[in-house]
């Protein structure tokens, strides 16, 4: 369906999910929206509910309590869907790989298609991963 | 008498976090609330059993991203308490300017949150807008906009570059002029103040009982503040007021929250012009820690901040407990969420500025059949604001 | 007050031990005399908890409730030793202290401590997640 992933890539709507985090980089992503980096001109914006989006934005090291609602949320999206991990937290585990309540697998819950590392990422890695996204969309 | 019970949901689109808390109403007023948490929890008292003190800073500045200056604070004294280490001059100033920047950030990040709340966009952007600068000069101070990885024990990480000073101040003084203007106008706008005064009262008794902190006490005539009851690091030689008001209504935690943020520019600026003229060491080389148990507060923008360490002679803590203020703070929702209508939950839920990662180092979700989640209740509070503006004309 | 000194002379011997450094006092007392100490210090003096804390030692277990004394900046740190370690029991000081309730929640389900008089002994961070670690803080595993 490449015709398909064109159109899509002219107007990214993202829906944020956070599974787990710090925070940090939830409030970096909200950063995106305000006037100084303003990614609403390339026609990105935040949605309520997870069947309208094409990206789900994840971040925070999942936990065991956190994860059947993250695969749930996941089923939910209307497919092509892709997952962006934001900072390291989904790449890597950060710093809490030897916790009880972090499960062991990331991937059996959500397969994530890329990540943008960092702690947290800086606006402009983020948009950088942004860009790669819709370059790779359109081909 | 029919009683529905209505969850709102963990995942909204502009609450961060999710946490779930079931409202019972009776028509359109609430009547009880009962909180259920546990999405964030991560377990750091477990993981830092394993870890050397210098590897639990970084572990613990991870809790949570707002007062990510507040846990490794107190953590850092805690470990200096066991065995009264004193710190040079230098790093107790570098220490308070940025503990006070961080409180300027966090203030302006909930102002626009709130802003968000009600309707008023035009408040999110700009508060925002103007919390950039702040970040910068994070990013010259240390090298980063957050978690920053400044504290050791025994002083601070890096120096603050003399040549830089100047510019600092600069940026300081125009941040504190686009901040009065933000006050000015959100005191003068009769909107703001009939949404939000008589919302959500928490009063001084009940204040008391659940042992609240931070401007959630202070908003209701407690006058309770870590910077001046055991002052530590450069609080004792800066000058400050602390701000009490009375009526513990959201009103009241916003101009708590404004003024706080000017006194906080006040001491910054006293802090940069002191660095410009003390000399002098960073850090004292600490070899060990002995054998003993040690406590370290700091209050962060949400409260007291409390770090219990015990150590045994080694380089790692034995048992080391972490409180966050929202884990007092949050539990007076059952308090203050009585006879308010759900249109106003929202904004009295925001208004403790909670934040979950620091209580749980998690939050829950429930489908039933009556879903109201955020989504709709942020729908019901911009249209009670559209009604007032609609009466007031 | 300046320091601790009255508050030691007026306890008298319900203190068992004691240590003893600049602003801080941590004491050891019994479990049927911390509902008579909790009372002094929260209703009394005015003192407002901060947190609790509960650690496995090779003793017992034992619970470290911090009470902070605003005016003056001095921690008082009542310290209840429990001897019994397959099934430790206290009394709860939640209907003296009502903010006390999460705090005891969250020890009892970390440690497995049960508080006698307690409102609403349920798990606070890890219910309904099956799969977690029983009493994940305790270092011996009891069958």
């Amino acid at each position: 369906m490449g015709w398909y992933n064109k159109r899509l890539a002219r107007s990214l709507w993202v829906y944020h999910v956070s599974a787990s985090p710090c925070n940090n980089c939830d409030i970096e992503i909200l950063d995106l929206l305000t006037p100084k980096y303003d990614v609403e001109r390339f026609g990105i914006k935040l949605v309520g509910s997870v069947r309208h989006a094409d990206v789900i934005l994840l971040s925070g090291v999942i936990n065991k309590k956190v994860a059947p609602m993250v695969k749930r949320i996941y089923e939910q999206a209307s497919k092509p869907c892709f997952v962006v991990g934001v900072g390291t937290c989904p790449a890597s585990g950060c710093c809490f790989n030897d916790s009880y309540n972090i499960v062991e697998r990331r991937s059996d819950v959500i397969p994530i298609d890329m990540v943008i590392p960092g702690c947290p990422p800086k606006p402009e890695a983020m948009i950088e991963g942004v860009v790669k996204l819709v370059e790779v969309l359109n081909g | 008498m029919n009683k529905n019970v209505i969850p709102i949901g963990p995942y909204h689109p502009l609450l961060e976090e999710a946490e779930y808390f079931t409202l019972v109403v009776d028509g359109e007023t609430v009547v009880d609330i009962e909180l259920d948490i546990g999405y964030m929890h991560r377990g750091h008292e477990f993981i830092s059993e394993s870890k050397t003190f210098t590897q639990s800073i970084y572990l613990v500045e991870r809790i949570c991203g707002i007062c990510s200056t507040s846990h490794p604070f107190a953590f850092v004294q805690a470990v200096e308490d066991v065995d009264n280490i004193e710190i040079p001059l230098r790093a107790r100033y570098i220490r308070t300017l940025i503990g006070e920047l961080e409180r300027i950030h966090s203030h302006l990040l909930w102002l626009g949150l709130a802003g968000h709340f009600i309707g008023y966009d035009t408040v999110w952007m700009w508060a925002w807008k103007w919390r950039e600068p702040v970040l910068n000069m994070f990013e010259i101070i240390s090298g980063n906009r957050n978690h920053y990885g400044m504290f050791r024990i025994g002083g601070v990480a890096k120096d603050v570059d003399p040549s830089k000073v100047g510019k600092l101040i600069e940026i300081l003084d125009e941040i504190e002029k686009k901040i009065e203007m933000i006050a000015k106008a959100a005191k003068d706008d009769p909107v703001l103040k009939s949404r939000l005064k008589g919302v959500g009262v928490l009063t001084k008794k009940d204040a008391i009982d659940f042992c609240a902190v931070g401007p959630t006490a202070r908003a209701s005539g407690v006058p309770i503040d870590v910077r001046k009851d055991e002052p530590k690091a450069a609080y004792d030689l800066v000058d400050f007021n602390i701000i009490v008001t009375e009526n513990g209504d959201v009103y009241d935690k916003l101009v708590v929250r404004l003024l706080e943020t000017f006194e906080s520019i006040k001491i910054c600026k006293q802090c940069l012009e002191k660095l410009k003229t003390t000399n002098g060491g960073i850090r004292n080389n600490v070899k060990e820690i002995s054998a003993g148990e040690g406590i370290g507060r700091y209050e962060a923008p949400r409260g007291e901040v409390f770090h219990y360490v015990q150590t045994d002679g080694t380089n790692r803590p034995v048992r080391h407990k972490v409180r966050a203020p929202s884990y007092v703070n949050i539990p007076t929702f059952k308090a203050s969420c009585k006879g308010i209508s759900i249109a106003d939950a929202l904004i009295t839920l925001a208004s403790v500025d909670p934040c979950y990662c620091c209580t749980e180092r998690s939050i829950k979700i429930r489908d039933k059949n009556f879903n109201l989640l955020k989504f709709d209740l942020l729908k019901l509070s911009l249209e009670k604001t559209e009604q007032i503006k609609r009466q007031m004309k | 007050m300046a320091d601790y000194q009255d508050f030691l002379k007026i306890m008298g011997d319900k203190i068992k031990s004691k240590i003893e450094k600049p602003q801080r006092l941590y004491f050891e007392v019994d479990n049927e005399h911390i509902l008579e100490v909790a009372d002094y210090l929260f209703n009394t003096l005015g003192c407002r908890l901060s947190t609790a804390t509960a650690k496995e030692t090779y003793q017992g277990i034992e619970v470290l409730y911090h009470f902070s004394h605003d005016k003056t900046g001095i921690y008082f740190c009542p310290r209840v030793v429990m001897t019994d370690k397959k099934n430790p029991r206290m009394n709860s000081i939640t209907p003296i202290v009502r903010g006390a309730e999460w705090i005891e929640r969250e020890m009892s389900e970390m440690l497995g401590i049960t508080f006698e008089g307690h409102p609403k002994p349920e798990p606070l961070l890890t219910r309904e997640n099956k799969e977690v670690m029983k009493v994940p803080l305790r270092k011996w595993r009891w069958q």
